[in-house]
């Protein structure tokens, strides 16, 4: 999504790029970025919480308008829940067993096949 | 040392460093290192159309559901079954049932049951009723998640300029899943 973001804004056209993954979308170098602190899968928000997507998306539209340079990474406000112990559990590795990392190594070559037959034939 | 204690954020509370933990999580399982893209420097093009008369144009990274390709649901384990590799398009006005268990999501910590939280169309499309937003592009647009850079940014870029081109996209929300 960054490469994409990137080759329209160098074509012409102004980009906002909606993510939860910071390090990610900043690595790559995007013109405007609004970053939730959310679990991946949230870039436009709370699930079933309008007033949280609406927000989210009005600091995208912010960003558009009022951006001084490229690279503008806003911050949204909004947090996924008061604790962070949620971060700690996104791919722990660490809490894995040598069997659970071998089934998990098992079924990501699986994965891998797939993707590979389907990116062939399409 | 000791003096008052001043509230801040707990020590953990920072940005997850996800290239970080998705390195060490794949180095573990046995597999090479992934490369994300990197530049230092960013292209920039001002907004030239004030927003209120501006078409705004979206871009996804979310696949339509596929009936013949397994299990899409919110609780459905990494499905590359279901990924897309060319650009799609859809009809905005379409009411799209997109899903994204073809990527890797946060499955420890979310369940996108909420397409609004990932793909805001009806968000957008409450803009231009408020008068926010001049007006949405016609057709929302499809980004593969292709693990190869070379791919994406010589073939799925350029199809997704030409297609936001083709509907006089004034300005672009790209959103990732």
């Amino acid at each position: 999504m960054g490469l994409a973001t990137r080759h329209l804004e160098a074509n012409g056209i102004p980009t906002v790029i909606m993510g939860c993954a910071k390090d990610i979308v900043e690595h790559c170098g995007v013109p405007r970025f609004v970053w939730s602190d959310f679990p991946l899968g949230n870039s436009a928000g709370r699930p079933f919480d309008v007033e949280s997507q609406a927000q989210t998306l009005e600091l995208a539209l912010r960003l558009l308008e009022t951006a001084p340079a490229a690279r503008t990474t806003v911050s949204s406000p909004l947090g996924w829940t008061a604790e962070a112990a949620w971060k700690h559990r996104f791919l722990d590795v660490g809490k894995l067993s040598p069997e659970e990392i071998a089934e998990r190594r098992k079924e990501f070559d699986v994965v891998k096949a797939v993707a590979k037959a389907k990116r062939e034939g399409a | 040392m000791s003096g008052p204690t001043v509230p801040f954020a707990s020590e953990d509370d920072v940005p997850i460093r996800y290239m970080d933990r998705t390195r060490e999580y794949y180095q573990t399982l046995g597999f090479s290192p992934y490369r994300w893209a990197h530049f230092t420097d960013a292209p920039f093009t001002p907004l030239s159309t004030p927003l209120a008369r501006a078409r705004v144009a979206l871009i996804t990274t979310a696949a339509p559901f596929q009936p013949e390709a397994g299990d899409q649901g919110p609780r459905a384990p990494y499905n590359a079954g279901a990924k897309f590799y060319q650009v799609y398009s859809a009809a905005v006005d379409s009411k799209p049932d997109l899903r994204i268990s073809h990527v890797g999501y946060d499955r420890a910590n979310t369940v996108p049951e909420d397409l609004n939280a990932y793909f805001p169309l009806a968000r957008l499309q409450e803009a231009v009723a408020a008068g926010r937003i001049g007006s949405l592009a016609p057709r929302f647009h499809g980004a593969p998640t292709n693990r190869s850079h070379r791919v994406t940014m010589e073939t799925d870029a350029p199809e997704l300029l030409r297609r936001c081109r083709e509907d006089g996209a004034d300005a672009v929300v790209l959103v990732p899943s």
